[in-house]
C-alpha cells in the first residue's frame, strides 16, 4: 500500500458522525432553515430521478408539521417505483463510497450527501428514526420499517419492519398508485417563507419538471396551514431517459485516472483505453500510447506517476473526438416554456436549448428562458431562476457564472430597465438559465454557485441574446399591434359613426367613406392572431393584410411557425411554399386600395398554449405596418445552416445535434424493474 | 358714465345654425373625400395678444386643425357632434344642464364618452370659440359658484318665477353677503343704484370676512367682492358691468405669489382660456392693489419660500405677453430675488385692525389717490 492509499483508508476510519458534524455547512444543514430545505431537496431530487429512471409521471407530495420546540416533521410521498425490501437499509443507512465514480451522466443526485445525510442529520438533532413506508409494483403488500444509523459500522439499524396491505398503503400514502415510497422523519430545523425557503425550492423544480406534480403543504402547531402550492403537471412528456456514457480522456485529472488504472479489469492498458474512455478507438488508442512512450501491454496498475502523467499529456496531444452529447438531459425549450407557464403567469415566454457542446471533455448544454408582462412586477429586478442539472440553486446567486453571463448583457436594448447596460435588470421579466452538463463545476463544495468557464460563459450569452431579441420583437409587435387597433377603431367605428351624426343632424346624405380611410391610413396594414381550437386541438394562424393605400399591393407573406418533429400544417388552403425550416411563404395576388387578403392555415401536433404569437415576415414594395421586412441575407444563412445540418445527419453516424428523441407516455410503464439502489446514491466524491 | 354694452347673446336659432355650421364643416369635407375636422385658434399663451381696439388680449391667428388622422382627434369631433346633438336638446326643451351634468351624460355617447372632466369643459369652450356664441346659448351652466358681495350697491335679480327682486348688499344680506348667479347678463341681473366710491375685490375668504367684520365697506364706502380664488366667469363679467356701467373703478388685493398674479391677469387682461370673450369678461382698468412683491420687505411680512413649482410658474409669466409690462416685469423679477411669497393674512402680525387702518389706506392712497376716514 502506498502513502496516498493509506491516508485514503484511514479516512474512511474516520466515524462518519464525526465527518457529518465537521462539514455540515456544506453538507446543506448549517442552519436550521436551511436543514429543511436540503431534507426535500434530496428526498425530491430523488423521487424524481427514480421516476425517470422508471418512465413514471412523477407526483410528489411534501408535508411539513411544526412541532414542539424547533423540530419539524417532514413526510415525503411519491408514487415512483419503490424500493425492494432488502435494498432499503442499503439506500438510507450507507453513503455509498464511490460506488459509480466512473459511470458519468447528468443526474440530480449530484448535490450535497444523499437521503442518508437526512436520516443521519435527523437522528443526530432529534434522536428519532427515520419511518420508510415502500411500495414495489411487483408484491402485494408494503413493506413499512425503521431506520437508525449504526454510524460507526456505516450501516443501517432496522426495527419496528412490518408489511401492510394494500388498502392502507393506498390510504397512508393518500394516491392510488401500486408502487411508491413514503418517508417520514423528524429534525431540528425551521420552517421559513421567502426567496429561500422549500417553496421556492418546489416552485423552482416544477418549472424543470413540466411533467412533474408537485404538492406541499405546511401545518402550523395547531393544525392550521401555514403555507402551501400546487404545482400541476402541464405536460406528460417525461425527460428523455439519459444515457451513461464513459469518461472522455479530455476531462481527466491525475488522481481520477490513477484510480481508474488500479480499478479496472482490464488486462493492458491499451484495452484498458479502448473499454474505459469514450471516443477511443484502437487507433486513437495506440496514437496515445506511442506519444507516451508506453508498451501497449503494460498492465494498466503498474503504471508509474512518471507514466500517468506521460499519459496525460498525451490525451492532449493526440486528436481525439469530442464526447457524446447525447448523455445530457435539456428540458427543451417547450417544456421550459411550460414549466414557466406552470409557476408563472405571464405574457410572453421565450426560450432557448443550445446545441450540446463539450468543455475539457465533458459536454455541456445551456438553455435559457425568459417570461415578460403579466402579472410579475414592474418595479424591482428580474427574477433570475438558476438550475444545473435540473436542480434548483438557491444561494449564492451573486457568486454564479449563471447569474454573471445574464448581468453581462445589456438588457436596455431589449426593452428591460438597467443601470448602465450591466447588473441585473429591471422590469417585469424573469430569466431562467439551465445548464446541463455530465460535470458542473462549481464555485464550492455547497454546489449554490456555478464557476467561472469561458465555454460556458459563451454559450449562456448566445442564448441571452436570443431570447432577448424574442423580447424586443415582440415588444415591437405590441406597439405595432397597439398602433393598427388604434387605426381600425378610428376608422372601423370612430369615422362611420361622424359621417352618420353629421348627415343626420343635417338632413344630408351619408357621404362614401372609402377614399376617406385611404386617406387616414395610407398604409398597409397586417393583423396576426394564433388561437387554439380545443375541439380539434390545432393551433389556428390567420394573417390578414389590409390595404388601405391608394394603389392595389402585391406581396409574398412569409410566416414563422414552430415547426419540429411531430409538429405539421395540417390545414392550409392557400397552399404556398417552404421557405427554410420553421418559415412558409405565400405569394399573395394584387390587393386592391381597401382589400383584404386573409391566410388562414392550422399547425397540429402541439398542446394550448404551445405557440401563441406568430411572426409575419414580407417580401415585395411598401411597408407593411405589424409585419417586418424578410432579411434575404440572414434567410439564406438560415438555409445554408439547414443544408449543412442534413447532411450532417446523414453521413455521420452520431449526429452533432441531437434528435428530439422525446417518448410521450400515456400509460406508465410497467416493464421496467422496480427499485434498485442505482439512483438513490449518495455522492462518493465526497470522501 | 354708462356704456351699453353690446348685447352678445344669441337667438335659439342663430345658436343652432352656429352649431351645425361645425358639423357641416366636418361633412362637408367627408363629401370631399377628406378627413373631416374642425379648425380651433391655439389655445395657449403662446397664441395670445393684445387688441388695441378692445383693450384686452385676444387669441392671436394661430389656428390648430383637429382632424381625423389620430385616434383622439377623431374622438374629439365626434364629441363635439354629440355636445351639439345634446345642446340642441336643450335648447328645444327649453332646460339647462351643468358641464357636470353633460360630462355625465356623455357616459351613454360610446365612443363620445368625455374620459375626464377637464375634456367636456374644454369642448364645450371650443364650441364657443368655433360658434361665436356663449355657453349661456348653449344652456351649460358652470359647476363652481359665483363670488359674494358686500356694500352698498342694490341689484334687481329675476327669481325662479319670473319675478323681479330687489337686493341690497349691505341691508338685505347676511354676514356671507349677496351670492352672484352664474348668469349676470340683464335679463337675469340688473344694476339699480350704489353709493360706493370703488370695489375691491379679495382672493381669500379670510381676508373677506374679515374686511366685513372691522366694516372696511363703510368706512372706505366701497364693495367687497370675493373672488374665491381664480374668478369665475360670472364673477369677472359682473366686475366688468359695475366698472362700465356704473364707472366704478375696481381694485384687487391679493397673496403675494406667481398665482395671484395670474388672477389678477384673469380680471384685468383677460384669461388664456377665455380670450375668445375677454372683451366681454374682461376689466382693463382694473387695479393690483397688492400684496406686493415689494410688501414682504417694506411691512415686513411673515413669508414662505418660493416652491420649485412657484418658481416655474414665475418664470412661465416672463414669456406671458400679459405681464412684459415694466411694472410686471419688476414684480416677478424681486419676487424670484427674494425666494419669497406671502398670503395676504400675514398682514394679521401687526394685529386684527392692521389691514384696515394702515395697510388698505396707504395702498389706496398710493394707487388710486384715495384718502380713506
Amino acid at each position: 500500500m502506498d502513502k496516498a492509499q493509506r491516508i485514503a483508508s484511514k479516512q474512511k476510519q474516520i466515524s462518519i458522525s464525526e465527518f457529518f458534524e465537521k462539514n455540515k455547512h456544506f453538507l446543506g444543514f448549517d442552519t436550521h432553515q436551511r436543514a429543511i430545505i436540503t431534507a426535500v431537496k434530496e428526498a425530491v431530487d430523488n423521487s424524481l430521478d427514480a421516476c425517470e429512471e422508471g418512465r413514471i409521471l412523477p407526483e410528489i407530495h411534501v408535508e411539513i408539521k411544526r412541532l414542539e420546540g424547533d423540530r419539524l416533521e417532514l413526510v415525503t410521498q411519491d408514487n415512483g417505483p419503490g424500493i425492494p425490501r432488502d435494498s432499503i437499509a442499503n439506500v438510507f443507512g450507507k453513503f455509498l463510497l464511490g460506488s459509480r465514480f466512473h459511470a458519468i451522466r447528468q443526474t440530480r443526485g449530484q448535490q450535497g450527501i444523499g437521503i442518508t445525510g437526512v436520516v443521519m442529520y435527523a437522528q443526530l438533532t432529534t434522536g428519532s428514526t427515520t419511518t420508510v413506508l415502500s411500495k414495489i409494483e411487483t408484491e402485494s403488500t408494503a413493506v413499512k420499517v425503521d431506520l437508525a444509523l449504526d454510524t460507526k459500522n456505516n450501516r443501517a439499524l432496522r426495527s419496528n419492519e412490518d408489511r401492510i396491505p394494500l388498502e392502507e398503503w393506498f390510504e397512508e400514502s393518500g394516491m392510488e398508485s401500486l408502487h411508491g415510497l413514503r418517508i417520514k422523519t423528524v429534525m431540528a430545523a425551521k420552517y421559513q417563507r421567502g426567496r429561500q425557503s422549500v417553496h421556492q425550492y418546489l416552485r423552482m423544480t416544477s418549472i424543470v419538471n413540466p411533467h412533474a406534480t408537485i404538492k406541499l403543504t405546511v401545518i402550523g402547531k395547531d393544525g392550521e396551514v401555514i403555507d402551501e402550492g400546487e404545482w400541476i403537471r402541464t405536460t406528460k412528456i417525461l425527460p428523455r431517459p439519459v444515457v451513461e456514457i464513459r469518461p472522455h480522456p479530455h476531462g481527466m485529472q491525475f488522481g481520477t485516472l490513477q484510480r481508474m488504472l488500479k480499478n479496472t479489469k482490464e488486462r493492458n492498458v491499451k484495452s484498458f483505453l479502448r473499454k474505459e474512455f469514450e471516443k477511443v478507438s484502437p487507433l486513437v488508442s495506440k496514437k496515445i500510447l506511442e506519444h507516451a512512450e508506453i508498451d501497449e501491454k503494460r498492465r494498466p496498475s503498474g503504471l508509474s506517476v512518471e507514466g500517468i502523467q506521460n499519459l496525460l499529456s498525451a490525451f492532449m496531444a493526440v486528436k481525439i473526438q469530442s464526447p457524446p452529447t447525447d448523455c445530457l438531459s435539456p428540458i427543451e425549450d417547450l417544456l421550459i416554456k411550460k414549466g414557466l407557464e406552470k409557476a408563472i403567469d405571464s405574457r410572453y415566454a421565450a426560450t432557448v436549448t443550445r446545441t450540446p457542446t463539450v468543455s475539457q471533455g465533458n459536454p455541456f448544454q445551456v438553455e435559457v428562458g425568459l417570461v415578460f408582462g403579466g402579472d410579475l412586477p414592474s418595479d424591482g429586478s428580474v427574477e433570475i431562476l438558476r438550475f444545473a442539472n435540473r436542480v434548483p440553486l438557491m444561494y449564492q446567486q451573486g457568486g454564479c457564472l449563471l447569474t454573471k453571463g445574464i448581468e453581462s448583457i445589456d438588457w436596455r436594448r431589449y426593452g428591460l430597465e438597467q443601470t448602465g447596460g450591466k447588473g441585473v435588470p429591471k422590469g417585469p421579466a424573469a430569466i431562467l438559465v439551465h445548464l446541463a452538463s455530465t460535470n458542473v463545476q462549481f464555485t464550492s463544495e455547497a454546489k449554490e454557485a456555478v464557476s467561472e468557464n469561458e465555454e460556458v460563459l459563451d454559450e449562456l450569452r448566445r442564448a441571452l441574446f436570443e431570447v432577448g431579441r424574442g423580447l424586443q420583437g415582440h415588444r415591437k409587435r405590441i406597439g405595432q399591434r397597439e398602433k393598427s387597433r388604434e387605426k381600425f377603431d378610428l376608422i372601423n367605428k370612430i369615422l362611420p359613426e361622424i359621417a352618420s351624426k353629421s348627415s343626420s343632424m343635417l338632413g344630408r346624405p351619408e357621404p362614401d367613406l372609402s377614399p376617406i380611410i385611404t386617406k387616414i391610413m395610407n398604409a398597409v396594414f397586417c393583423e396576426e392572431a394564433v388561437i387554439w381550437d380545443s375541439k380539434e386541438k390545432l393551433a389556428r394562424c390567420s394573417i390578414k393584410i389590409y390595404n388601405y393605400t391608394a394603389r392595389a399591393r402585391a406581396y409574398t407573406i412569409i410566416v414563422k411557425w414552430p415547426e419540429r418533429d411531430g409538429v405539421a400544417l395540417v390545414e392550409n388552403e392557400r397552399g404556398g411554399r417552404k421557405e427554410t425550416r420553421g418559415l412558409w411563404a405565400w405569394r399573395l395576388d394584387a390587393i386592391n386600395p381597401g382589400g383584404m387578403t386573409e391566410i388562414s392555415f392550422a399547425v397540429g401536433g402541439m398542446s394550448q398554449g404551445d405557440w401563441k404569437e406568430a411572426e409575419v415576415f414580407y417580401r415585395g414594395n411598401g411597408d407593411i405596418i405589424g409585419s417586418e421586412r424578410i432579411d434575404e441575407s440572414l434567410l439564406e444563412e438560415i438555409r445554408k445552416q439547414e443544408g449543412l445540418k442534413e447532411v450532417v445527419e446523414e453521413f455521420v453516424d452520431e449526429p452533432l445535434t441531437q434528435s428530439p428523441m422525446i417518448e410521450e407516455v400515456l400509460e406508465v410503464d410497467s416493464s421496467v424493474e422496480a427499485g434498485g439502489e442505482k439512483e438513490w446514491r449518495s455522492d462518493g466524491k465526497l470522501f | 358714465m354708462v356704456i351699453v354694452m353690446q348685447d352678445r347673446s344669441r337667438s335659439k336659432e342663430e345658436t343652432v345654425d352656429a352649431l351645425h355650421a361645425v358639423a357641416a364643416e366636418m361633412h362637408d369635407r367627408m363629401m370631399r373625400g377628406e378627413p373631416p375636422r374642425m379648425t380651433l385658434p391655439v389655445r395657449s399663451k403662446k397664441n395670445i395678444a393684445f387688441d388695441e381696439k378692445l383693450n384686452v388680449y385676444k387669441y392671436g391667428s394661430k389656428k390648430t386643425i383637429r382632424d381625423a388622422t389620430s385616434l383622439g382627434s377623431a374622438h374629439q369631433l365626434l364629441r363635439a357632434l354629440h355636445v351639439t346633438e345634446f345642446m340642441e336638446d336643450m335648447i328645444e326643451s327649453k332646460k339647462s344642464s351643468t358641464l357636470r351634468e353633460m360630462y355625465y351624460i356623455s357616459e351613454g355617447w360610446g365612443y363620445g364618452k368625455f374620459s375626464s372632466q377637464n375634456e367636456s369643459n374644454n369642448l364645450a369652450e371650443d364650441l364657443e370659440i368655433v360658434t361665436g356664441c356663449l355657453r349661456e346659448d348653449f344652456k351649460l351652466r358652470p359647476e363652481e359658484d359665483g363670488a359674494r358681495i358686500i356694500g352698498n350697491l342694490t341689484f334687481q335679480e329675476r327669481n325662479r318665477r319670473g319675478e323681479w327682486m330687489r337686493i341690497n348688499c349691505r341691508d338685505d344680506v347676511g354676514d356671507s353677503g349677496y351670492g352672484v348667479p352664474y348668469n349676470v347678463e340683464s335679463e337675469k341681473l340688473q344694476l339699480v343704484e350704489h353709493d360706493i366710491d370703488f370695489m375691491m375685490a379679495i382672493e381669500t375668504g379670510g381676508m373677506f370676512d374679515r374686511l366685513v367684520e372691522n366694516g372696511f365697506d363703510e368706512l372706505a364706502r366701497c364693495g367687497l367682492i370675493h373672488l374665491k380664488g381664480q374668478p369665475a366667469r360670472s364673477t369677472r363679467r359682473v366686475m366688468k358691468r359695475i366698472n362700465e356701467e356704473w364707472g366704478i373703478p375696481i381694485v384687487v388685493f391679493t397673496d403675494a405669489d406667481p398665482w395671484s398674479f395670474r388672477i389678477f391677469a384673469s380680471i384685468a387682461y383677460g384669461a388664456i382660456k377665455t380670450a375668445h370673450i375677454s372683451e366681454y369678461l374682461a376689466t382693463p382698468s382694473a387695479v393690483y392693489l397688492g400684496i406686493e412683491s415689494g410688501d414682504i420687505e417694506a411691512y415686513d411680512l411673515p413669508s414662505d419660500e418660493l416652491t420649485p413649482r412657484d418658481i416655474e410658474a414665475l418664470n412661465a409669466e416672463k414669456s406671458d405677453p400679459r405681464f412684459q409690462s415694466q411694472e410686471w416685469i419688476d414684480q416677478i423679477d424681486l419676487m424670484l430675488d427674494l425666494g419669497k411669497k406671502a398670503e395676504q393674512q400675514s398682514l394679521a402680525k401687526y394685529g386684527l385692525d392692521f389691514v384696515t387702518d394702515t395697510y388698505l389706506p396707504e395702498k389706496l392712497q398710493q394707487k388710486l389717490g384715495l384718502v380713506i376716514g
